[in-house]
């Protein structure tokens, strides 16, 4: 067997599987997009962009993209100056190879639990009446505080449990990936009478800006997918405050509305924005880094 | 520009002591070497001077001020690494002036200095290329540019041409050391090349296991070797060694391993007929003789090793190896009988247990 023929036949099955399930999904969504199909009756009728059009329309759904997009930005930004600040922090304080590795084995501990427990213990934290944060914030004079419940404070109390789950685990990978770096460069940053701050952002952390980009498009795509833990702590409220792009679509088609189409067309545009969005920040950052 | 004291350096690794009490004064203007095998603790001496490895005990002064706890920074030493060390996203010239903007230097201030080393190195031509765009000779004079720029004190190279081939090794090193000449800024050398450190140094600090066995240029070290071991690290090829005894007789004379020596009155004068020895004979010092000349020895050729110029002849006397270094190699083949020499003056004795020189002047 040629060594071609060899690599089409082991990869067709696999990649044959993965485009059956990614195609029939988009096709079954277009073709929903664009009837006007809903959970209350059978019936429906070809409507063709309708959808599209109403969408373009809808205040909320506005709203919701904006929320998205402010979503993306904290957590992506948050998890990546934590895990920047935390790494650098433990890379120069901690020498003792043991303690680093305990501290890494606990910061791996929040990226294990399953999305909607780390959801539930949050909410538990952040609690008026019962949450630990609100007694501590009573034991200096302030609150108690509605984190979950104030419109401005909402959408940042989820984020920080979600930089709390990522944030730790990048602390980890950036930990091991500075251990790795080549002492020499360092030691001649020293020489070179920089300081230690300036060590790290004048020579590790731009040498890592490889890695540093990769980790932030990780953060992007897996923030993109936060449904499971905005859903539990507020459901997308009050009110839309929390409402992302998917907690909508699923209000829409599922939830309430039952308006399948719509929520499919929206769908479908949400692809369309992340898949130009990413090509053209993926594209940005491996030309920044070369 | 400054003189270096070490004193009482001590340096351990938990119990493992790898440095004991070591002893060093490096006057100003000199360009020392640290030479000697690997392990020998001549990096870290170098790292401890730079203030990159801690030292267990003892002080390190340079010009007067005692350093032995300031940072790396603040020790006004530039160090050129084996790896040369550069910041690999930066561009040349950032490379070479990012100690002088640490340290806040204005860019008027900064430019006059970059040509001027960038000039003396000839790097002009690359100031805006990044360093993996450079070749290893190029890295490593843009290491040096770097260290440069900051006029400091002290220059430390550790083993700063292991990396390159030899032609390139060559010639690095006579820049290095046309440099010091116009600089005159002291240095220090590591290198475990011995060849590398005859030839670059004002003094050789000849080190093994942690501690000096021998500090002097680089003449006294291999004319005069205090120890078997030096006499054995220095020189290609290397020394031949051989058990004798002295017998008595009218002159000083050693016998052993078949061979049948004069040694010079003036050099050894306490050597006493009975006394065992280990000679030493340096290849380079010995040449083809006619039979019956003083301190001949005949041997068979074993191997002939031709170095160009002059070649290595490997020979058997009387069961033992023996190698000489001649330019007449060309006439002699495998399976002859030669006939070679050396002048009492040249021919070193050690004490067998010790190891030290007998030599006494």
């Amino acid at each position: 067997m040629t060594r071609k023929r060899f690599v089409t036949l082991t990869l067709v099955p696999a990649i044959g599987l993965l485009a059956t399930l990614a195609l029939v999904s988009i096709a079954g969504a277009v073709w929903f997009a664009v009837m006007n199909r809903t959970l209350r009756s059978p019936d429906y009728d070809f409507v063709g962009a309708y959808n599209f059009l109403r969408l373009l329309r809808d205040r909320r759904f506005f709203n919701a993209l904006e929320i998205s997009a402010v979503w993306e930005a904290v957590t992506v930004i948050g998890t990546l100056a934590l895990a920047v600040v935390l790494a650098v922090l433990i890379f120069e304080t901690v020498k003792k190879p043991l303690t680093r590795n305990l501290i890494c084995f606990a910061f791996l501990v929040p990226v294990l639990l399953p999305r909607v427990a780390a959801a539930f213990i949050w909410r538990f934290l952040y609690s008026p009446s019962l949450g630990v944060i609100n007694y501590l914030c009573g034991l200096v004079g302030i609150g108690p505080v509605e984190f979950l419940a104030d419109p401005s404070l909402a959408l940042i109390s989820v984020a920080v449990v979600d930089i709390w789950q990522w944030g730790l685990f990048f602390t980890v990978i950036l930990l091991k990936l500075m251990e790795t770096l080549p002492r020499d460069p360092i030691e001649a940053a020293m020489l070179d009478n920089a300081r230690t701050w300036e060590i790290h952002a004048y020579v590790t952390l731009p040498m890592l800006k490889g890695p540093l980009i990769s980790l932030a498009l990780v953060k992007a795509v897996e923030s993109l997918r936060s449904f499971d833990l905005i859903f539990v702590m507020t459901g997308g409220g009050p009110g839309t405050a929390t409402e992302t792009l998917d907690l909508y679509a699923y209000q829409m088609g599922i939830n309430m509305g039952g308006r399948i189409s719509y929520a499919s067309a929206m769908s479908l545009l949400l692809l369309v924005v992340t898949t130009v969005a990413f090509t053209i920040i993926w594209k940005a950052g491996k030309k920044w880094a070369s | 520009m400054a003189n270096i004291t070490c004193t009482d350096i001590v340096k351990a690794y938990g119990a493992h002591p790898v440095i004991e009490g070591l002893q060093l004064d490096i006057p100003d203007h000199e360009f020392v070497v640290f030479l000697g095998p690997s392990g020998c603790g001549k990096s870290t001496m170098l790292r401890m001077i730079a203030g990159l490895e801690e030292v267990t005990g003892g002080r390190i002064a340079i010009g007067g001020t005692d350093v032995t706890d300031l940072p790396p920074g603040e020790r006004g030493v530039a160090m050129v690494f084996q790896s040369y060390a550069l910041y690999p996203h930066m561009s040349v010239r950032d490379n070479i002036t990012f100690g002088l903007r640490r340290q806040g230097a204005s860019r008027a201030e900064i430019e006059p200095r970059l040509t001027q080393v960038a000039e003396l190195l000839g790097l002009e031509k690359f100031l805006d290329r990044r360093p993996r765009n450079l070749s290893g000779g190029q890295q490593q004079r843009v290491a040096m540019a770097r260290a440069m720029i900051k006029t400091p004190q002290v220059f430390l190279f550790d083993e700063p041409l292991s990396n390159l081939d030899a032609k390139l090794r060559e010639k690095l090193r006579t820049e290095i050391r046309k440099i010091h000449m116009q600089l005159k800024t002291t240095t220090i050398f590591v290198t475990h090349d011995q060849l590398e450190a005859m030839t670059i140094a004002d003094r050789i600090v000849l080190m093994r296991d942690g501690k000096i066995e021998q500090m002097g240029s680089p003449d006294e070290i291999f004319e005069r070797p205090a120890s078997r071991f030096v006499a054995d690290f220095i020189g290609t090829p290397a020394m031949n060694f051989v058990h004798a005894e002295i017998v008595a007789g009218d002159r000083l004379t050693a016998h052993g391993g078949g061979m049948t020596l004069h040694l010079s009155p003036q050099a050894f004068t306490t050597l006493k007929p009975g006394q065992r020895v280990e000679l030493g004979l340096r290849p380079a010092r010995m040449d083809l003789c006619e039979p019956g000349a003083e301190n001949a020895l005949s041997g068979k050729v074993v191997l002939v090793e031709n170095m160009g110029a002059e070649g290595q002849v490997i020979t058997e006397v009387a069961g033992q190896e023996i190698s000489f270094v001649t330019q007449a190699f060309r006439s002699l083949s495998p399976g002859d009988s030669v006939c070679f020499a050396i002048s009492p003056d040249h021919i070193h004795a050690f004490d067998p247990e010790t190891g030290d020189s007998l030599r006494q002047e």
